[in-house]
């Protein structure tokens, strides 16, 4: 059999690709089998982040298939109020419509998150200004509260200097307190 | 002031350029698959004033346009330069950049984000890369509510992205792994440590100069300096196993080797047509020949400048042209024999 790309050289390499869940096989020779798997796949403008993108949406498929009881039924279930995008369009297109996707999709895309990224929580930059909402929390509780998280917080650390400092305060703030009472 | 790619770098036999990449979109607007062509305007609009606001803050110099206004070679010239990826030009949305003087600090809107700010320094020098991009962030920041999640950091377009946004990569020139055979096997490993390796601009890894680009794949649960260190231990490896392979060619077939940097100066400087593809194979014989030092030139000289002003489009923006591509590879030689120093 001739090769299916160059149609000259004997296919010695059957290639096997998934993408969107679609099989797609090509018989093809030594030659552009070295080319045609390795860096260059297809068309210069289909780099590797893109080749990442569909491997996503083959994973998300994958689990959407083993959730569901009946395919169209759930399909119709997950469709983002933000944007419109429905879940068979994610699958196809391997990106987000918005930012309120995120939530919509949240079900279905923990796992598979998961599973590309080794994790699926943040712990790098934040913007400047954004505050969790534990820290919320913690902002709004009474001084001698917040002062005994950051010791607790302190001692974890075992940043000991900082530790004495927030114990005298909080003697202090209690010192007060008994005054004033 | 100096472009980051005629700057001499540390590393600089065996990396090129470091490259730090960072994607944010703003709260307000859909993503980029859902984003109407009159939000697209608005937001190029929007950010495009973002570069006003950097130039006040770092006291540099920086230029914005709207991309899809330009011309295709225009595009094609600053794609090969790095300073815009193949995505930006294939959209038909409009689309914007701003960028800094030096060329080392380039924001693109609109492209698979709605913003998405690069950085790029000659040599290995990730901390710089970062630390500008990093920068650039803050500031623009400042003007735009991000879209953020608790859990999952920055939200991107693709869940790919999620997280830090932060792709950091190193250019290569890998020549003596690739002359043996080794970088395909090099990329299954590498795979294995969440590391892409690919071409520089995406063709057949044959003709590119031996060229190549290293990132990491995942960009949620570490932090960003947690990626970069990872990312430098494995380059550190890569770097060494080149080095390797390079003096085993210098002991094992160097008069073999000697001979081929010689005639490929030889054919660089009296050629009458070179097409990109020839030229940047005997260019990269020529990079390696000056750093194994077998070769000197009479001034200093950075042979990966003339690797990226011989790309088809660079070469037309310098005659402010179209010309055909047999007219291309005269105009081709003829710019590398002028450039090309003497050797001593």
């Amino acid at each position: 059999m001739l090769c299916d790309k160059c149609k000259k050289n004997e296919a010695k390499i059957y290639y096997t690709e998934i993408i969107n869940g679609e099989k797609k096989e090509q018989h093809l020779c030594e030659d552009c089998a070295m080319e045609y798997s390795s860096f260059q796949m297809g068309t210069p403008f289909m780099n590797q982040e893109i080749t990442l993108g569909n491997l996503l949406s083959t994973i998300l498929g994958n689990y959407y298939k083993e959730n569901s009881h009946s395919g169209e039924h759930a399909e119709k279930e997950l469709h983002c109020k933000g944007c419109g995008m429905t879940y068979s369009e994610f699958l196809k297109e391997g990106r987000f419509g918005c930012v309120k996707c995120y939530d919509t999709f949240k079900k279905v895309l923990e796992k598979s998150i998961k599973s590309i990224q080794g994790s699926d929580t943040h712990t790098g930059k934040k913007p400047k200004g954004f505050e969790t909402k534990t820290e919320k929390l913690v902002k709004e509780l009474p001084e001698l509260d917040k002062l005994a998280i950051k010791l607790q917080d302190a001692i974890e650390k075992e940043e000991f200097e900082e530790a004495v400092k927030i114990r005298d305060r909080i003697r202090e703030l209690k010192k007060e307190e008994m005054n004033n009472a | 002031m100096l472009k980051w790619y005629k700057e001499a770098g540390n590393n600089s036999d065996v990396i090129i350029s470091s490259r730090v990449r960072l994607a944010r979109n703003l709260k307000a607007y859909p993503f980029s698959a859902k984003l109407s062509e009159n939000q697209a305007k608005e937001m190029v609009t929007k950010v495009k004033d973002a570069g006003l606001h950097l130039q006040e803050k770092e006291e540099k110099k920086y230029y914005s346009c709207n991309v899809d206004m330009l011309s295709d070679t225009e595009k094609t010239a600053m794609m090969e330069r790095h300073i815009i990826s193949p995505l930006l030009i294939a959209k038909e949305q409009s689309t914007g950049l701003i960028l800094s003087e030096d060329e080392k600090i380039s924001i693109m809107i609109n492209e698979e984000d709605h913003i998405r700010i690069q950085s790029i320094v000659g040599g290995m020098n990730m901390t710089e890369a970062f630390y500008l991009a990093n920068t650039a962030d803050d500031i623009t920041s400042e003007l735009f509510d991000y879209a953020f999640h608790e859990k999952y950091g920055y939200l991107t377009s693709c869940p790919t992205n999620l997280g830090t946004g932060l792709r950091a990569s190193y250019m290569m020139f890998l020549p003596a792994l690739t002359v043996a055979g080794k970088v395909i096997k090099l990329a299954e490993e590498l795979g294995q440590y969440g590391i892409a390796l690919r071409g520089t601009y995406g063709e057949a890894s044959k003709s590119l100069g031996s060229l190549y680009q290293i990132s990491n794949q995942k960009t949620l649960g570490s932090t960003e300096k947690e990626i970069m260190d990872s990312l430098n231990r494995i380059v550190e490896q890569v770097m060494k196993q080149e080095r390797r392979q390079r003096e085993y060619i210098l002991t094992n077939g160097y008069d073999e080797f000697e001979d081929k940097v010689y005639r490929s100066y030889g054919v660089l400087k009296y050629a009458k047509q070179l097409s990109s593809g020839d030229a940047m194979t005997l260019l990269a014989q020529l990079k390696l020949g000056a750093d194994l030092a077998l070769l000197k030139f009479k001034d200093n000289y950075n042979i990966h400048e003339l690797m990226m002003e011989i790309q088809p489009a660079n070469l037309q923006c310098q005659l402010d042209k179209n010309i055909g591509s047999v007219q291309r590879d005269k105009y081709r030689a003829d710019y590398i024999r002028k450039k090309l120093p003497d050797i001593q």
